[in-house]
């Protein structure tokens, strides 16, 4: 077969495939115009907020954005001590690499909320609980990452350090990690503005933040003051999210301060860090017992088998199986939206003001926790996995757009010029020149935030939008340990599965 | 003659890049332009296939007018003069037969182009010009897994492809180790003679420019400062075109 027919087979496979985790999840354009009146029900009812709301928001915005410094800080930094050891090339332990690479997998395949709801159990109920959550779940994700980019670092010099005697850590941070710091930096940056967001829903199931108001507020239906949180959070957002812009280009070389300038950015944010850190209420540690952990950990041990294997449509496959739809769906609904967004999004191609404003909405539409788009959406589609796909598909748009217009931004004009020198006309210029560089960006956007969505696809049920979701909390809610564990263990495998499929399709291109 | 070229002229915010530039190309002729850096030498290249426009004189090709040409007429020109460059301006990320069918698109209608319609005549052709560059065994590969020679080899099968009556090249052995660099030229000067190709280099590899060249046009602050041929350029002609004695 040649590589032409290769690349049209996988494409007609993908679309039908989409179509029928589509069909899965019920979904029904019909349906979602019939009722769209009812998106703008709540919208309506947020806007204008309860001005007044906003001096009692300040304390829990404020536990918030302490939780996601001091846990992606303090994450980030584990992740750099442990990466090293999981990495290939570095002569650090043979022994000690399959253990925590399969630790980090596991903690890796659980959403923040789960990982916070189990905080819960073990730390007590507030900010404690979510510090420890934030700090796993940007470990698990960090490690992985950096341990990657070691893999693909150049090792000659960690090598020629080795063979003058140094040992492997010594020889790491001097000859490796100035190679990987640059990429590292930037990744903690970005853990540290989807931490903000992640952050301000962990009060749902109990650990502290403006999760602990949204949610009180959403059950009692004050939407106005929803609208308050929310807006709170956005500008939080907003405002962290300039922070990292500005620092990330100062990390990457794009602007160039003095190093007096560097150094005083480096104390003011470990200032922050140290401040956050310290602010911290320690944990309630009265209802924890041994025997809780060894509850957890037996129900890990020993799952629910007949619930595990259960083919049936309460049993854990369909569960899951409704979960992968739902990413499928929501992802692939989610980059047919972001890509005019990313093309209008830029400055490259469109006039500034334009290519602002959209940035803008953008921005807006990412800083919404995605709890707040199943509440709304609910409205429209009813409780169901139509819900979550929809939910999923809105969540999606923030980072594939982001990405999409990083490719955009990062276009080479060499070769277009070149077919312009020959009398190539400009539609065509696009689609022999430009399109080409985008594909696989586009691909690899579209695929990172599938393996993303697989997991928020599991919390969904929080909403009652499908998934595995509900069924996790229900049974970690009633001590059902063995269920739990049944559930876990599957979430561990499928998202191992997705992994290891997605690891396969980039390598092929 | 294949292309005349008189009193072209431009300047860049008041900076001279060309002053009154002329020369004539005779069908079949390898000539190379040399000169030191910022003597206008790629302003010339650029001129020449129509990237940019001077601000006086005229371009003669094949006795058609290249600086009055607009919009359809000057891509009906363009397509008669092939490129290549220091950069090789190819898409990575698609094969090498891909880009050289890139080459065909002006000639297609828009439909077929847009949906890559290439018919099996352009096909064979661009796969027997990749043979003839030798690549035939590299039609799939996408042009990132290629070396730097593979790719600027690509890069003339591209320019081959419409059969072009002037084969520009700007720089075209930059990038390259030494000897890939001879390699190119080989391949370039061969397909001349067998061909007919009329080719116009830039370069500033002054011992390659005089081994494979009939003729030496010397450029110097945006003034032809020598036009003859290679042996009759001295160690004082040098010396003038460089301002000083080349190094």
């Amino acid at each position: 077969m040649s590589r032409r027919t290769k690349k049209g087979l996988f494409w007609v496979a993908l679309i039908l495939l989409i179509i029928l985790a589509a069909r899965a999840a019920g979904c029904s354009l019909p349906l979602f115009l019939s009722r769209r009146d009812h998106l703008t029900d709540i919208l309506e009812q947020m806007f204008p907020p309860d001005w007044g709301y906003f001096p009692r928001i300040l304390a829990p915005l404020w536990a918030t954005v302490q939780m996601s410094v001091t846990g992606t800080v303090l994450g980030a930094f584990l992740a750099l001590l442990t990466a090293p050891l999981c990495a290939g090339d570095l002569r650090t332990p043979r022994w000690l690499r399959p253990p925590l690479r399969v630790a980090v997998q596991v903690l890796r395949s659980f959403p923040a909320l789960i990982l916070a709801l189990t905080a819960a159990f073990l730390f007590g109920l507030g900010v404690f609980a979510g510090t420890a959550a934030i700090t796993a779940y940007t470990f698990a994700i960090m490690t992985r990452l950096t341990y990657d980019d070691i893999e693909t670092a150049s090792t000659s010099a960690y090598e020629a350090l080795t063979a003058m005697g140094a040992g492997p850590y010594r020889a790491f941070f001097r000859a490796v990690l100035p190679d990987i710091a640059p990429a590292y930096l930037s990744n903690a940056l970005y853990m540290l503005e989807t931490n903000v967001r992640h952050s301000a829903i962990l009060g749902y199931v109990g650990a502290g933040g403006l999760g602990l108001i949204l949610n009180e507020k959403v059950s009692w239906r004050e939407y106005d003051r929803v609208g308050a949180i929310l807006l709170a959070l956005f500008a939080a957002v907003c405002l962290i999210e300039a922070v990292s812009t500005y620092l990330t280009a100062v990390i990457t070389g794009r602007r160039r301060v003095s190093r007096r300038c560097r150094r005083a950015l480096m104390a003011g944010f470990g200032l922050l860090f140290l401040f956050c850190a310290a602010a911290t209420a320690p944990p309630d540690l009265s209802r924890t017992s041994v025997q809780t952990v060894k509850n957890m950990l037996g129900g890990l041990v020993r799952p629910d088998w007949s619930f595990f294997f259960d083919t049936g449509p309460g049993g854990l496959g369909r569960l899951l199986l409704e979960t992968v739809c739902i990413a499928l769906a929501g992802t692939a609904a989610g980059a047919l939206v972001a890509l005019p967004l990313a093309l209008l999004g830029t400055a490259r191609l469109m006039p500034r003001p334009v290519a602002a404003f959209f940035r803008f909405v953008v921005m807006a539409v990412r800083s919404v926790p995605f709890l707040i788009y199943g509440l709304i959406f609910i409205r429209v589609t009813g409780p169901g996995p139509f819900t979550g796909v929809l939910t999923i598909a809105v969540c999606s748009v923030g980072l594939i757009t982001k990405r999409f217009t990083e490719a955009i931004d990062g276009l080479d004009f060499r070769a277009s010029h070149a077919l312009a020198a020959m009398g190539v006309g400009p539609v065509l210029r696009v689609r022999y020149a430009l399109l080409p560089q985008l594909g696989p960006a586009f691909g690899s956007a579209a695929l990172y935030r599938f393996d993303v969505n697989i997991r928020e696809a599991s919390v969904l049920g929080l909403v009652g939008a499908g998934g595995i979701g509900a069924p996790l909390i229900f049974a970690m809610n009633q001590y059902a340990w063995d269920q739990a564990g049944a559930i876990a263990i599957g979430l561990v495998l499928l998202v191992l599965i997705i992994d290891v499929i997605s690891a396969r399709l980039r390598r092929a291109g | 003659m294949v292309l005349e070229v008189s009193g072209v002229s431009k300047a860049y915010g008041g900076v001279h890049a060309l002053e009154g530039v002329s020369f004539g190309l005779e069908k079949g002729q390898f000539v190379s332009v040399i000169g030191p850096s910022g003597a206008g030498k790629t302003t010339l290249i650029r001129i020449l296939n129509g990237s940019e426009t001077s601000d006086g004189g005229q371009v003669v090709l094949d006795g058609a007018h290249m600086e009055l040409a607009r919009g359809r007429d000057k891509r009906a020109l363009q397509k008669r003069i092939g490129t290549i460059y220091q950069d090789f301006a190819l898409v990575d990320g698609v094969s090498a037969l891909q880009n050289v069918l890139n080459a065909a698109l002006p000639d297609m209608a828009f439909g077929p182009a847009v949906l890559g319609l290439f018919g099996r005549e352009r096909r064979e052709k661009a796969a027997r010009l990749l043979e003839r560059v030798g690549l035939s065994d590299k039609l799939d590969t996408p042009v990132r897994d290629l070396s730097g020679g593979q790719k600027q080899r690509v890069a003339i099968a591209r320019a081959l492809m419409r059969d072009p009556a002037l084969l520009l090249a700007d720089e075209p052995v930059a990038s390259l180790d030494p000897v890939t660099g001879r390699q190119i030229l080989e391949l370039m000067q061969d397909i001349q003679r067998t061909e007919g190709l009329t080719v116009l280099m830039n370069s500033h590899n002054l011992a390659l420019s005089q081994a494979f060249s009939d003729r030496l046009i010397g450029l110097n602050a945006g003034r032809v400062v020598y036009d003859g041929p290679v042996d009759r350029a001295g160690e004082d002609v040098i010396a003038a075109i460089y301002g000083e004695a080349p190094r």
